[in-house]
């Protein structure tokens, strides 16, 4: 019998919320899922990166594990988990063994905000879009730490591009999320949410949608701003010495940020979970990944651009045009109110 | 070591001979300043399997098999220049058929090498799309050559005084099909690379060679001709079929790497051309002239021939002392004079610009090495 | 106002360049695919297929029709063959009694195909190879044919 009460699951539960608090056992359990989330989603996309990749490029992609190969990348990963991790001699074994891990931080620092639906997010705290925008900057300095400490002079120059590409790319990426916190008035990402009751603020702010996804490309390194990984050039970029889940992470990390800028720019521009017949969440999902397809779609396109193109790009091109758009919406703003 | 040298202004960068573009194992000890070049040194040799040594010690005949391996993507065209070097010094000449299966397969050859230029070259731009289309289209030629030839690569098709087997049904219909298809896909190479943004931004007036630099360096081929010099040896000193054939040879002006693309691309479709006329006017006969001694022995003297391969002029020189086996094998292969001129160009620019230029020219590593 | 308006063209161009090469791979998308997955497809072998080289079986004997006159040995560029042959009467030709290849030197030029005089060698269509040790790409081509059943 006793065992019986113990096994219990209500009352295990109310023991936990008397000791903890309902609030942070919650939010242990949301980190929880979010971990296994990021895992799962990971793996996903990567399987979907490989299988887009083939079928642009009129091949099928991985087809043996599993049905349609969808068990591939669990193969891959669990490949890199059991290789050993080289740390070669004269790293700086710090900042080598820091990196990946801090790389991984500010990507499940942002979950924290999501809003997954109307209900189904971790805390909606109201600067929530600027605490995204925060972490995301750790992610050059990571970046930064991995390339430097390699002690590998195309890490270097991996490092030295990724941190100048992303400054000049974070610039527009605000200026365009900026103009969309005008016209909601708040950086509460469930208030922007219901500030597209009816319209999607990409109807409002075109010019912003687009800038935001070109900018959010850059700032996940994807091509064709990979240029700090850029393979032909740079072999791997920052991440060249690096090898085993080590590697792993950083790729996770990839797959992972590019989830989070396409859910914010779902959240932003098209009108987060809302949509008809199914439920929030659903469509949340359904427009991240629809995001996501054209992200990859266009890696898959494109030529990469060189360093001082991207430059310009940020600087002649992107940040003029965020900035008159800023500008056209606060007067817009202005006039109508 | 890098601490040592970030110290100082500049450091080096030792790209290759493990490098994922550098195309086989080429080694370029660049001597940077952040990522500006200062100076460049292309460092050769790495897969010198003494080619020309080995013609010194074999017969004609032997050495046969080596020629499609000092080029591979351009197997057939080196096969084809040293049976007709050969056949040049013997007197011997091949049938009207044979000399134009011949073209039509140097042709196919050449376009199939320019594709896969095309493709590598997006590649190291940082397109991976293009490379696995232009595969395919490669595969088809390859498909089409091994046909006749039985092989995919490596071809040892061409034979002193002939072809060592001639065209089926298959061959033709697949040339017939094929020359469509590409056309088709070169519209679609159009739209996705040549017209675009990025592409032009990464090519135009990056590596720029003046026709100057161009001579003074020796460039050939597709290279050279980027320069605005219409030199091309099928018709500066046309051999086998090519007097008979109606083509163009392009010629930019800019001596940039975006010509230099565009002359391989408008030179796969006068290929195209030349093999569909080929194919057009193929005589019958023989494809092998009867009574060619097995152990070929040249009379005593210098023998000098001249080939446009895909990447340029071809020059096989050799020495016979009326023996079977040749006293002295030189071949001047295009490779090695168009990678001489990073040295000039390359000072001054980016290395993502390195890549870029290195790609254009277009290099064949084991052809510099031999 | 030049410039604006150059400025404007420039992005305007540079956009519907990057959109017209999105469409073509959006097309390629949906076009079957050009692979064949080879396990467990493979494909036709052209009829001129080199794999290494066998001795023909002759209907009329229902054997080899080497005579060992070593034009193939001698021709070979690397030197890949070994034939020798024996006398079984005096008044009788000489047959190969011993003919090895080795196949990892060769190159497989075919060379040794045409040379011979007694048409006694062709092609295989084999080329999935594969062995443990360098020793395993030697081949002995009587042995060979005698497997191969009449």
């Amino acid at each position: 019998m006793n065992t019986g009460i113990l096994l219990d699951l209500r009352v295990i539960w109310d023991g936990l919320v008397r000791f903890f608090g309902l609030d942070a056992l919650i939010l242990v359990i949301g980190l929880l899922v979010v971990l296994i989330w990021v895992q799962v989603n990971a793996l996903f996309l990567v399987w979907l990166e490989r299988k887009v990749a083939g079928h642009i490029q009129l091949r099928i992609g991985p087809k043996e594990v599993g049905p349609f190969g969808i068990l591939q990348t669990i193969v891959d990963g669990i490949k890199l988990v059991a290789k050993e991790l080289i740390t070669p001699q004269p790293v700086s074994w710090l900042l080598f063994v820091l990196s990946p891990i801090l790389v991984f931080t500010p990507v499940l620092v942002a979950f924290v905000v999501l809003p997954f639906g109307p209900h189904l997010v971790i805390r909606d705290i109201n600067v929530g879009l600027m605490l995204i925008f925060a972490f995301a900057g750790i992610n050059v300095l990571s970046i930064l730490m991995g390339g430097w400490a390699s002690n590998n002079k195309y890490a270097l120059l991996g490092a030295i591009r990724s941190v100048a590409q992303n400054v000049a790319y974070e610039i527009p990426l605000l200026l365009s999320a900026m103009s969309v916190v005008l016209m909601s008035g708040t950086l509460s990402m469930q208030g922007i949410v219901q500030a597209q009751e009816g319209v999607w603020f990409i109807f409002y702010q075109p010019v912003a949608g687009l800038l935001y996804l070109i900018g959010a490309t850059a700032e996940t390194n994807r091509a064709p701003f990979d240029i700090p990984e850029a393979e032909s050039e740079l072999v791997a970029g920052f991440h060249t010495e690096y090898s085993g889940m080590r590697f792993g992470l950083f790729f996770l990390a990839e797959y992972t940020n590019m989830f989070i800028v396409a859910a914010v720019a779902t959240t932003l521009f098209f009108g987060g979970w809302r949509g008809p017949f199914l439920p929030g969440p659903w469509w949340f999902l359904i427009k991240v990944y629809i995001l996501i397809f054209v992200v990859m779609w266009v890696r898959w396109t494109l030529p990469r651009l060189r360093f001082d193109q991207l430059m310009n790009f940020a600087w002649k091109y992107m940040i003029p045009i965020a900035l008159l758009n800023l500008l056209a919406t606060a007067l817009v703003i202005k006039l109508v109110r | 070591m890098l601490r040592k040298t970030l110290t100082e202004d500049s450091f080096y960068l030792n790209l290759g001979p493990q490098h994922p573009s550098t195309h086989g194992v080429l080694h370029l000890l660049l001597k940077l300043d952040g990522e500006r070049i200062l100076e460049c040194k292309p460092l050769v040799g790495y897969s010198h399997r003494a080619h020309e040594h080995m013609g010194q010690n074999r017969t004609y005949l032997q050495f046969l098999p080596n020629t499609s391996r000092m080029d591979y993507l351009g197997g057939l065209c080196y096969n084809h220049a040293y049976c007709l070097a050969v056949e040049k010094a013997c007197g011997i000449q091949a049938p009207e058929r044979a000399r134009y299966i011949r073209t039509i397969c140097a042709e196919l050859n050449r376009i199939s090498s320019h594709l896969l230029w095309f493709g590598a070259y997006l590649m190291d731009l940082g397109a991976f799309t293009p490379f696995l289309y232009a595969f395919d289209d490669r595969e088809d030629i390859l498909a089409i050559l091994g046909e006749i030839t039985g092989s995919r690569l490596t071809y040892s098709y061409c034979r002193f005084g002939g072809v060592s087997r001639d065209l089926n049904q298959n061959f033709r219909d697949g040339v017939k099909a094929f020359i469509p298809k590409l056309r088709k896909r070169l519209k679609d190479y159009r739209t996705l690379v040549t017209k675009n943004v990025i592409f032009l931004n990464r090519t135009k007036g990056i590596g720029v060679v003046s026709p100057e630099q161009a001579r003074d360096w020796a460039l050939t081929g597709p290279n050279l001709r980027a320069c605005g010099v219409a030199y091309d040896i099928r018709r500066a000193e046309p051999y086998s079929v090519y007097p008979e054939m109606e083509f163009e040879i392009p010629t930019a002006t800019g001596g940039d790497c975006y010509d230099r693309y565009w002359v391989r691309m408008a030179e796969m479709e006068q290929s195209l051309r030349i093999v569909e006329q080929a194919l057009g006017r193929l005589p019958d006969g023989p494809v092998k002239t009867a009574g060619v001694p097995q152990w070929l022995e040249p009379p005593a003297g210098d023998y000098h021939f001249s080939y446009e391969s895909p990447r340029g002029h071809l020059g096989i020189y050799f020495v016979s002392d009326g023996g079977r086996v040749p006293l002295r094998m030189k071949w001047r292969t295009p490779s090695f004079n168009n990678l001489s001129i990073l040295s000039e160009i390359l000072p001054g620019t980016l290395v993502a610009d390195t890549i870029a230029i290195l790609g254009s020219i277009d290099v064949v590593i084991p052809e510099i090495d031999r | 106002m030049n410039a604006l308006a150059r400025y404007i063209k420039e992005v305007l161009t540079g956009a519907w360049s990057l959109a017209a090469g999105m469409s073509v791979t959006l097309r390629y998308m949906f076009k079957p695919v050009a692979t064949v997955q080879y396990p467990r497809q493979a494909l036709p072998l052209p009829e001129a297929f080199r794999g290494h080289i066998e001795l023909r079986r002759f209907a009329e004997t229902g054997s080899h029709g080497c005579v060992a006159c070593g034009e193939c040995f001698r021709t070979c560029p690397s030197g890949v063959i070994k034939v020798q042959g024996l006398k079984q009467e005096a008044d009788q030709p000489n047959r190969a009694a011993f003919y090895f290849i080795d196949f990892s030197r060769c190159s497989l030029c075919g060379l040794c195909v045409e040379v011979c005089p007694e048409c006694a060698l062709a092609f295989s269509t084999e080329y999935e190879e594969v062995g443990v040790s360098r020793y395993s790409t030697v081949k002995d081509l009587l042995a060979r044919l005698e497997s191969q059943g009449v």
